[in-house]
């Protein structure tokens, strides 16, 4: 709703920060409200799998390919999910072009590691043959409009990407792969659903969710990732700094919100039949 | 409230012609590139409109609503950017200073200059005392101050030269600005002021409208604010239908009691 | 790349009752689907569903020029961006743009540079980025086509409205609108753009062999094609406008 300009006013600023002092936003919401998800899935026909998620104004068009190579060394038996993130210039008058900037390997890499820790893609699944042919993953985000919170619309973005996705299943024949004609499905795939909660912190005052308004003249963000009993993965980033209370608190309350919207989104519905 | 009586002079100055609701705007749209007539030699390409390469015909350079003024076409448009012009009453955010200007982001192709020696606010009370040196104090601003400011100088080479020198203008505290497309402007403020005189006594906020598309306001409570940002927005969403005043105050008084604002 | 599915191609593009492969006649276009102003964030926006091509285009202009030293002091500059994403095709693209991304960027540069009135804005840059997310055959085609969409969406003044779509031949008959099969398996490909305030080309590119006859077919069946994408788009542009208006009116 506001004007996107790297120097923010200060009017804007004092007014973001007198509201959310009185317990108020700027777009209604509540502190501890999510602005509305809508989750389209199977929307690209060249991907093995493909999501389209929108969280407020912020909107992530996530796709899944897939490659066959040769596995690490020390996991002989296990494939490789591998996150990127590009911020599009077309997204937002912020972003630049060139290569991945600080902001888009943070995206990814917050993505990835709630993705990874949460044991949420199997990879023993991902093997073909051990020591020689396993599958590679490509989860690529593509943020198509910047609204704020990119990392919680990143993170079910890929999730159901991943979910909707139909991977062929190959097998070892005569020392090369071959595909069996069935298909991996997300329920093969997927094990544990982990939903990134992000929130964001102005002076002493922390709100789940920050519109791009807010995100742009908050000292900062934490984010934790979290599946049904744990949490997996905890970015902090700005300068705010939190108290030892309040990360015990936010960690209580991501479980709570992440249990919530976990129920509300059901991404399970999102499967694909594997014939 | 000393804001409050700066802004109601600031309706009169703000009355001029609201081209949505003139009579011979007609409510078709037109896009680029369409002919708007064949007949050159009863009409004259006006705004948003020009001759094509063989001359016979009129077309439309944007996306707007075709108007035929006396012997003229024009196109109202319906989206674009702004271009400073002089005399224009803008609000900027600062972005850099040094120690001889401000640089100002106006939502304009360049940012705006401002020079110290036009943020000198002529106090007259002070210059009766005799002391020129105290009559004349520069406003001291930093980056991210939002100002209200007049252009002076605007073509298109350079940066447009902005002042704070006048009536009405200089740095806003409090409230908040908000951003529409500054060819929504005059339909903002109404014929003669209508529209913007009905958001006021309806949501009882203060309202600035800059000629560059962004909106300074400030109400008693958020729940004016927001509901007056939302009225805004459904202005400038629906621009180019008639009636559009009456519609809009049937629309707030609604909201009002649906949402039990005071 | 290994894949376990190969990118295989029919030997025959033509059904037996003469319809194409996806059950189109020689003439007949994909279905498309235009929408403007779909990035809130950007100046002008559009998005288009060509067959199975799906693309975003936004607008950003007249801003400064960065770096400056690009900057024009007798006209601005249009930059084209022309972008694919990594799963926008069956190998998954590297991220990082390629040859045939430049080539095609500048191209489409090139063909919607004379619509604009760039000598009113010295010293500016208009950018136009396209993002193709999904990718079947004619996506220049159809990235011109809502590039242009894009730039009336901004509000930035134009002469006209720029429409482009591809010709070919597969199995020795002449098509209009060529899929990714036909693009990649035919005989050739001739996409082009039309400028409409004189009529004219401005984006031509041919691969393939055609004779002086069957060019001269080809051409009339491109202007028909053309014809019926120009009404789309401002169908597309129009829309939004004058739904609101009916809306009202009920």
């Amino acid at each position: 709703m506001m004007d996107i300009k790297r120097v923010i006013s200060t009017i804007e600023k004092n007014y973001i920060t007198n509201n959310l002092k009185k317990g108020e936003r700027i777009d209604g919401r509540g502190l501890w409200d999510y602005r509305p998800f809508c989750i389209k899935t199977d929307t690209i026909s060249s991907a093995e799998g493909s999501a389209d998620v929108t969280l407020g104004d912020t909107r992530i068009i996530t796709g899944v390919k897939y490659d066959i190579g040769e596995p690490f060394p020390d996991l002989p038996n296990e494939g490789v999910c591998t996150i990127m993130a590009e911020l599009l210039p077309l997204a937002s008058p912020l972003f630049e072009r060139g290569p991945p900037d600080e902001e888009s390997i943070e995206l990814a890499r917050v993505v990835d590691r709630g993705i990874r820790h949460a044991d949420c893609v199997q990879t023993q699944k991902l093997c073909i043959k051990e020591e020689k042919a396993v599958y590679i993953l490509f989860v690529d985000m593509y943020v198509i409009n910047h609204g704020g919170n990119m990392i919680d619309c990143g993170g079910v973005s890929a999730l159901a990407a991943l979910i909707s996705s139909r991977i062929p299943k190959g097998e070892w024949v005569d020392e090369v792969p071959r595909w069996t004609g069935k298909y991996l499905n997300g329920k093969e795939l997927i094990n544990e659903l982990p939903l990134a909660i992000t929130f964001g912190k102005i002076d002493d005052i922390i709100f789940l969710d920050p519109s791009l308004p807010e995100e742009l003249v908050s000292d900062g963000r934490i984010t934790l990732s979290v599946t049904e009993k744990e949490i997996t993965s905890i970015q902090k980033s700005g300068i705010a700094t939190f108290t030892i209370e309040e990360i015990k608190m936010l960690g209580e309350k991501a479980l709570e919100i992440a249990k919530n919207l976990r129920e509300e989104l059901n991404i399970w519905q999102y499967v694909k039949n594997s014939t | 409230m000393e804001n409050n009586e700066e802004l109601e002079q600031e309706e009169e100055e703000q009355e001029q012609n609201d081209e949505f609701e003139d009579e011979e705007t007609l409510r078709e749209i037109v896009a680029p590139g369409e002919v708007l007539t064949d007949d050159t030699e009863n009409y004259i390409p006006g705004r948003g409109a020009i001759l094509n390469k063989k001359g016979d015909k009129i077309i439309s350079v944007i996306i707007g609503l075709k108007q035929i003024k006396k012997n003229y076409i024009n196109v109202i448009p319906l989206r674009g950017f702004y271009t400073p012009h002089i005399g224009d009453k803008i609000i900027g955010i600062v972005l850099d200073k040094n120690p001889v200007k401000y640089v100002c982001d106006i939502n304009a192709k360049y940012s705006g200059i401002l020079k110290i020696k036009n943020t000198v606010k002529r106090n007259p009370k002070i210059r009766m005392r005799g002391n020129s040196r105290e009559s004349e104090i520069p406003e001291k601003l930093f980056i991210g101050d939002a100002i209200i400011g007049k252009v002076i100088a605007a073509d298109r080479l350079n940066s447009p030269e902005i002042t704070l020198a006048g009536k009405y203008l200089g740095k806003k505290m409090g409230g908040i600005i908000i951003q529409i497309d500054s060819q929504k402007v005059p339909r903002i403020i109404g014929r003669n002021g209508s529209m913007i005189k009905m958001l006021k006594n309806l949501t009882n906020c203060n309202i600035f409208v800059a000629q560059n598309g962004r909106i300074w306001l400030k109400g008693f409570d958020i729940e004016h604010e927001r509901l007056l940002i939302e009225a805004i927005y459904k202005i400038e969403n629906e621009a180019h239908t008639t009636g559009l005043t009456d519609r809009m105050e049937g629309f707030i008084k609604n909201e009002i009691e649906r949402r039990g604002i005071k | 790349m290994t894949l376990l599915i190969q990118d295989e191609y029919p030997k025959k593009l033509l059904r037996d009752d003469g319809l194409r492969l996806d059950g189109r006649g020689l003439t007949d276009l994909r279905p498309i689907k235009m929408e403007v102003n779909v990035i809130k964030n950007a100046d002008g926006s559009a998005y288009i569903e060509w067959g199975n091509n799906k693309i975003f285009a936004s607008v950003y202009g007249p801003r400064e020029v960065h770096p400056h030293h690009l900057a024009k002091p007798d006209k601005g500059i249009l930059r084209v961006f022309y972008r694919m994403a990594t799963y926008s095709v069956f190998e998954r693209k590297r991220p990082a743009p390629g040859r045939r991304e430049k080539e095609i960027s500048m191209i489409i540069s090139e063909c919607l540079e004379p619509v604009l009135f760039l000598e009113l804005y010295p010293g500016t840059s208009f950018e136009i980025f396209i993002e193709v997310i999904d990718a079947d055959g004619g996506t220049r085609c159809a990235s011109t086509t809502v590039a242009a969409l894009a730039l009336a969406d901004a509000g930035i003044p134009m002469r006209s409205l720029v429409t482009s779509c591809a010709v070919g031949k597969v199995d020795g008959q002449l098509i209009t609108d060529l899929s990714g099969i036909e693009d990649k398996a035919g005989d050739s490909d001739m996409p082009c753009a039309i400028t409409w305030f004189n009529n004219e080309i401005s984006l031509l590119q041919f691969d393939g062999k055609m004779n002086q006859e069957e060019m001269t077919k080809s051409l009339d069946m491109l202007k028909d094609a053309l014809e019926k994408i120009y009404h789309m788009q401002l169908d597309a542009l129009k829309s939004k406008y004058i739904q609101i208006q009916e809306g009202i009116q009920q």
